[in-house]
């Protein structure tokens, strides 16, 4: 919640194939001080959303998730 | 960004609430270029990067550190702190 607040914009990845019990550590390449890989993507409001559109102007949350989803 | 589609994405976030957009990757390229993609099972593992506005990262939260948002929000709040003082 106090996320929303903090942050100019929240983007929420969610990655919920199915009902994960477990999953193996990340181990991303990225390191503190890197740039940031750009990305396009679809959201679903419709529009799409590139990395480089915030540049100068808010700082990014990305966050990956691993969800249960039932898919109903 | 979600390796789901928009669609199924859309019907998540309406079970449970969620009113901001939701990004699908589904083409896993995202992922793939932030080093999280799971290749054994398909999907991306669970992660938090913080961004600043020039696009350089300064938080990574990887694997259950990314449960807990405490981290990623007192990095925010530093963030935004320097922001406030840096005209």
């Amino acid at each position: 919640m106090y996320l929303r607040l903090l942050l100019s914009l929240v983007l929420v990845a969610v990655f919920g194939i199915t009902a994960l019990a477990q999953q193996t550590p990340g181990k991303t390449h990225l390191k503190v001080g890197d740039a940031a890989p750009e990305f396009n993507l679809r959201a679903t409001d419709g529009k799409a959303y590139k990395l480089s559109d915030f540049k100068g102007k808010k700082n990014v949350v990305l966050a990956i998730y691993v969800l249960a989803f039932t898919g109903g | 960004m979600s390796v789901d589609s928009v669609p199924a994405n859309r019907e998540f976030a309406k079970q449970l609430g969620i009113t901001f957009p939701i990004l699908s990757d589904f083409k896993r390229t995202a992922v793939k270029d932030y080093g999280v993609f799971n290749e054994e099972q398909g999907f991306g593992n669970r992660a938090t990067f913080l961004i600043d506005k020039e696009g350089i990262i300064r938080h990574i939260d990887e694997g259950n550190t990314a449960i807990d948002p405490t981290a990623i929000a007192d990095a925010c709040n530093v963030l935004q702190h320097k922001k406030a003082t840096t005209p």
